[in-house]
C-alpha cells in the first residue's frame, strides 16, 4: 500500500468530503429525476463505512458517483467530490484514468460478470499492470500471484476464463484486480449479493480481514442492514436520495434516530431468538409444542381446514433425481437423493439449503414438473409419475407454484386482469361475471386495493412487492389445495418482505392451503413454516419442527448456515 | 483440439449428407434429361429409334439399382467427373466450374473478408464515439447504402465509371489480349477488371456489417465488465478494444459464417451484369440453359462451400471463444 497510516488506524485527516451531492437521471422527453439528493458526508482515512438502503434508495448511484463511473443519464448537477481535497469533478478523461491507481476503485455488484468472459484472469491483471506501469514488467506474474492469494484463491485460477469459476470465486478475483491498484478508497457496490449464503458469509469474512489487514479505507454497499452493521463501524442509511441517518454502528443498532432506520431494524432478527417480532407477525417464535397445542385448540380454522379434501396430502417416498452428466465422462448429477415427507393438509414445510441443494428439484418433483428417478411422489392418491393428461390437469389445479422473480413471473404485455382470469377460466367453473368477481376478490385477498384499480395495471406499472402479490393471486385462482413457493421474498426489499410473508401465513391459516417454502433464508422459513427440513447436496441432513431445528441445530451443516446468518449485534464489540 | 476434431466430424457427416441428398434429389423428380430432351424434340415430329438411342447414350440413362447408382455417383463425386456440359458441349463440367471458381472465389470472398472486417471496424469506433458524428455518420450511411439493390448500385457504377467516366473496364475478367500468366502486369490487369464488381458487393454488404458490430458493441459497452475495466482505469484504447469489441464480434461471426458460404452462389446478378465469368454467370447459363449436369455441379459446389465455411468460423469461434470450446 502507499498509504503511510498503520492498517487499521483511522486518521483524523478527510480521505473524501462529498459536499450538496446531488445526481440526476436526465434523459431526453423525461423531467429529470434526482436518484441522490444534496447528500454530504465526509470520510476520514482508514475507516470502514457502510452504505444502506432499499432498491432505488440512490444508494448505487452514489457509488458510481463518487468513483466518477457515472454514466448518462446519470449526471452529477450540483455538490462536489473532494478527494483529498481536489474535487474529482473537475478531472480530465486522463487525470480521472491515473488516479484510478493509488486512488479510488471499485468493486461491481455482479461480481461474475465484471471479468470479460475471453480473457484469462492472469491476463485481467496483466491489462492493468501494463495501464498503470505500477508493476514492473518482469514481476507481473509474482504480483499477480501474490495478490490471489490474498483473496484466499490458488494460482491456477489465473489461467482459467471467468466462466470456468464459480461466482464466489469470480468475486473474489475482482476484489484482488481491484486491490492491485493499491487504491486508498475502495467502494463495494452490493458485492455479495449475487452470492450463495454460505459463499457470501466467507466473501464478507475476506473483505473484512483486508480491510484491516491493507489499511484502505472502504465503503460498503449494501441493501441488508444487516451484513453491513456487522461490517462496519459508521452507517449511512439511506432512503429516496437523502441520508437519512449517519453515526456509529453501535447506536444504529441500539439508539436508531430516523424511523426509517427504525423500520429497517424492526425486520431484522435472529432466527434462533426465543421469540421473534418482526411487523405484521404475532410473535410465531415460543417453543413449538406450544404453537402447536395452541393450535390444535383454536377452533376458526379447523373449520376452514376441514373443509379441504382430506387426501389432498403430498407424499414422497425414497425419492431421488439423477441428471445426465453434464459432458461426456463425468458423473451423473445427483440433485435429490433418497428424499422423503409428507406434506398434510394446512401444513407448511420450509426447504432450507444452499443453492444446488436440490431445493429446486424438490419443487419440479412435487409439481409434476419433472418426474423421479426413482422413487414415489403421490398427490393424495395418485402417482405423479403416472398420470394421464386430466389427472394432469387437476394436480395442476390443486398445486401451484410461487416464483422467485416477480419481474420474469408476468407477461409483460398482459394485465393483472387477463393473468388473473386465465387460471380462473382454465380451471373453474366460474364463467362472466363471476369469474371477474373471483379475479377481483383474489386482488382483495392479496391486499391489492382498490382491486378495480390494480386489474387494469400492467407489470411494469406495479412495484416488486405489487407484483409478487399478483403471482400469489395467481397461484391462488386455481383454488389450490397445496401452494409451492420458491424463495417468493428473495427479490424483494426487506420492507416489502414482511408484507408478502404474512399474506401467505394469512392464506395458510385462513383457507389451509398448505405450503412448501423454500428458501434459503432462515428468518423468513422461521416465520412461516411448522418444519423445516435442512437439504444438502441432495440429501436431508436435518428436519423438525422449525423452532427446534433452528434453536438447537444437530447437523455441522446447519450450523454453518446458521452462522452465515448476518448478525447485526456485532456492532456492539466495536472491532 | 477435440473441439476442432468434432467440428471436422460433424463436417465430413454433413457433407456427406448433401452430396447424398444432391443424389437422391433429382430421382425423386419425374423424367430425366433424356426425356425432356426427347419430348422437346418431338413437338417437331416424330423421334426416330436411332435418335432417341443417341440421346440416351449422351445424356445417361441410370443403369442397375438404386445403390449401384449410388455407388457409381460417389466415384463419379470423389473424382470430380460431373460429366459433359450441354452448353458449352463437349467441355467437362469439371473444367468449367475449375476454370471458374478461382475468379469468383478471389473477387467476391476476398471483398467479402473485407467489408467484414473494414465494416467491423467501423462499427467498433462508431459505438466507442457513440453520439458524435463518427457515429451518426457511418451509421446513415451504413443504413443509406444497404438500402439499394445491388444490381442498381452495379448499374450505376457501370454506367459512370465505365461507360462514362472510363475509368474501369466494363466486363470480363481480364483484357483480351493479356497473357495469364504469373506476372504484376497480369495481376493487374486481374484487379483493374475486378475493380468494379467488388466495388459494388463492398458498398452494399459494408453498411450490414456497420450496424451489426455497432449495435453489439454498444450491447457490450453497458456490460459490467466494461465498467470494471474503465474503473480499474485500463487505457480507452484497451477497453474499446479488448474488452467491448472482442466480445461483441462473436454474434457478428455467425453471420459471417453465411456471408462467406454464399460467397460461390451468391453473385449471379453481379456477375451476370459485369459479364464475371465467374460461378454465378456460370450458374446464370446452366440454368437459362437447362444444362442438368453443370447445374447439379454447381449446386453440390454451393452447398459444400457453404459447408466449408460454416466450418471455418466455428473453429474461429473455438479460438475467439473459450465458452465454446467446452
Amino acid at each position: 500500500m502507499t498509504t503511510n497510516t498503520t492498517p487499521g488506524q483511522v486518521d483524523e485527516q478527510p480521505i473524501l468530503r462529498v459536499e450538496n451531492l446531488t445526481v440526476e437521471y436526465r434523459s431526453e422527453g423525461f423531467e429529470p429525476v434526482a436518484a441522490v439528493k444534496n447528500v454530504s458526508f465526509t470520510l476520514r482515512r482508514g475507516e470502514f463505512i457502510g452504505l444502506v438502503g432499499e432498491s432505488g434508495s440512490g444508494k448505487s448511484t452514489l457509488g458510481f458517483a463518487l468513483t466518477r463511473l457515472a454514466k448518462p443519464p446519470a449526471t452529477i448537477v450540483d455538490g462536489k467530490i473532494l478527494f483529498h481535497g481536489s474535487d474529482i469533478r473537475t478531472l480530465d478523461a486522463e487525470e480521472l484514468r491515473k488516479q484510478r491507481r493509488g486512488g479510488f476503485a471499485m468493486v461491481l455488484q455482479s461480481g461474475m460478470n465484471a471479468l470479460n468472459p475471453v480473457r484469462t484472469i492472469r491476463k485481467h491483471f496483466h491489462d492493468i499492470f501494463r495501464a498503470h506501469g505500477h508493476v514492473e514488467p518482469g514481476s507481473f506474474n509474482a504480483r499477480a500471484s501474490e495478490l490471489v492469494r490474498k483473496v484466499e484463491l490458488p494460482e491456477t485460477v489465473l489461467d482459467r476464463f471467468p466462466g470456468e469459476l464459480s461466482g464466489g470465486m469470480r468475486q473474489r478475483v475482482s476484489i484482488a484486480l481491484a486491490l492491485s491498484l493499491e487504491p486508498e478508497l475502495l467502494v463495494f457496490d452490493e458485492p455479495t449479493t449475487a452470492l450463495d449464503v454460505l459463499v457470501q458469509h466467507a466473501v464478507m469474512d475476506t473483505i473484512r480481514q483486508l480491510q484491516a489487514s491493507e489499511g484502505f479505507t472502504a465503503i460498503l454497499i449494501s441493501h441488508d442492514l444487516g451484513i453491513v452493521l456487522e461490517s462496519t463501524e459508521r452507517v449511512l442509511v439511506m432512503h429516496d436520495g437523502v441520508v437519512v441517518e449517519d453515526g456509529p454502528s453501535h447506536q444504529i443498532l441500539d439508539d436508531p434516530q430516523a424511523e426509517y432506520t427504525r423500520m429497517l431494524l424492526s425486520h431484522y432478527a435472529d432466527p434462533r431468538a426465543e421469540e421473534i417480532h418482526i411487523p405484521g407477525f404475532s410473535t410465531r417464535g415460543r417453543s413449538a409444542d406450544a404453537a402447536r397445542a395452541e393450535r390444535a385448540t383454536t377452533s376458526p380454522r379447523s373449520d376452514a381446514r376441514a373443509a379441504r379434501r382430506a387426501d389432498a396430502s403430498i407424499v414422497v417416498e425414497g425419492a431421488s433425481k439423477v441428471y445426465a452428466p453434464p459432458r461426456r465422462g463425468e458423473k451423473p448429477v445427483v440433485a435429490v437423493d433418497n428424499v422423503s415427507f409428507t406434506l398434510a393438509p394446512g401444513e407448511s414445510l420450509a426447504l432450507v439449503g444452499q443453492s444446488g441443494s436440490g431445493k429446486s428439484t424438490i419443487a419440479r418433483l412435487v409439481t409434476g414438473a419433472e418426474k423421479p428417478s426413482s422413487g414415489l411422489v403421490r398427490f393424495g392418491d395418485s402417482n405423479l409419475a403416472s398420470l394421464r393428461r386430466r389427472e394432469l390437469r387437476d394436480l395442476r389445479k390443486n398445486v401451484q407454484m410461487v416464483f422467485q422473480d416477480p419481474y420474469a413471473a408476468l407477461n409483460p404485455l398482459h394485465t393483472v386482469e387477463y393473468t388473473l382470469m386465465r387460471p380462473i377460466l382454465n380451471f373453474t367453473e366460474r364463467r362472466g361475471e363471476a369469474a371477474r368477481e373471483r379475479m377481483l376478490e383474489l386482488l382483495e385477498t392479496v391486499g391489492l386495493t382498490p382491486a378495480e384499480t390494480f386489474a387494469a395495471k400492467l407489470p411494469h406499472q406495479l412495484s416488486g412487492g405489487q407484483r409478487q402479490r399478483v403471482v400469489i393471486a395467481r397461484a391462488l385462482a386455481s383454488d389450490p389445495q397445496v401452494l409451492v413457493a420458491d424463495e417468493p421474498v428473495s427479490m424483494l426489499d426487506v420492507s416489502l418482505r414482511a408484507g408478502v410473508l404474512g399474506l401467505l401465513e394469512d392464506l395458510r391459516e385462513q383457507w389451509g392451503v398448505s405450503m412448501l417454502y423454500i428458501t434459503h433464508d432462515l428468518l423468513s422459513a422461521r416465520l412461516v413454516t411448522d418444519r423445516m427440513m435442512v437439504l444438502n447436496a441432495g440429501r436431508v441432513v436435518e428436519s423438525g419442527p422449525t423452532a427446534d431445528v433452528l434453536r438447537n441445530p444437530s447437523d455441522e451443516y446447519t450450523i454453518r448456515l446458521l452462522d452465515a446468518v448476518p448478525n447485526p449485534a456485532r456492532a456492539r464489540e466495536g472491532r | 483440439m477435440t473441439y476442432a476434431l468434432r467440428k471436422l466430424g460433424m463436417l465430413l457427416l454433413t457433407l456427406w449428407a448433401a452430396v447424398t441428398l444432391n443424389f437422391f434429389l433429382p430421382r425423386l423428380m419425374p423424367g430425366s434429361p433424356a426425356d425432356a430432351a426427347i419430348a422437346k424434340l418431338s413437338q417437331n415430329g416424330p423421334v426416330s429409334a436411332a435418335t432417341r438411342a443417341a440421346i440416351e447414350a449422351q445424356l445417361g440413362v441410370p443403369g442397375g439399382n438404386l445403390l449401384e447408382q449410388y455407388v457409381h455417383y460417389l466415384q463419379q463425386v470423389v473424382t470430380l467427373d460431373f460429366g459433359v456440359s450441354f452448353t458449352f458441349y463437349p467441355e467437362k463440367v469439371s473444367d468449367l466450374v475449375l476454370t471458374a471458381l478461382p475468379y469468383t472465389v478471389v473477387l467476391v470472398g476476398i471483398v467479402t473478408v473485407l467489408a467484414f472486417v473494414i465494416g467491423t471496424l467501423i462499427g467498433v469506433l462508431a459505438a466507442w464515439k457513440r453520439g458524435t458524428w463518427m457515429d451518426t455518420l457511418p451509421t446513415l450511411g451504413g443504413s443509406f447504402l444497404s438500402a439499394f439493390p445491388y444490381f442498381w448500385i452495379a448499374l450505376l457504377l457501370l454506367f459512370f465509371a465505365g461507360y462514362v467516366g472510363h475509368l474501369f473496364p466494363t466486363s470480363g475478367a481480364s483484357s483480351p489480349t493479356a497473357v495469364p500468366e504469373f506476372s504484376l502486369s497480369f495481376i493487374g490487369d486481374l484487379i483493374y477488371h475486378a475493380a468494379l464488381p467488388a466495388l459494388t458487393i463492398l458498398i452494399t454488404s459494408l453498411g450490414g456489417w456497420i450496424l451489426g458490430m455497432r449495435n453489439a458493441m454498444i450491447n457490450t459497452l453497458g456490460d459490467d465488465y466494461v465498467t470494471f475495466a474503465e474503473a480499474n482505469g485500463l487505457r480507452g484504447r484497451t477497453v474499446a478494444l479488448k474488452y467491448a469489441a472482442r466480445n461483441a464480434i462473436l454474434p457478428n461471426l455467425t453471420g459471417f459464417g453465411l456471408a462467406l458460404g454464399g460467397v460461390v452462389g451468391g453473385s449471379i446478378l453481379v456477375e451476370q451484369v459485369y459479364g464475371y465469368p465467374g460461378i454465378g454467370y456460370l450458374l446464370y447459363n446452366a440454368v437459362v440453359n437447362q444444362d442438368y449436369p453443370l447445374m447439379q455441379a454447381l449446386f453440390l459446389m454451393i452447398t459444400v462451400s457453404v459447408l466449408i465455411a460454416n466450418f471455418l468460423v466455428d473453429i474461429l469461434y473455438g479460438v475467439l471463444d473459450p465458452r465454446t470450446r467446452r
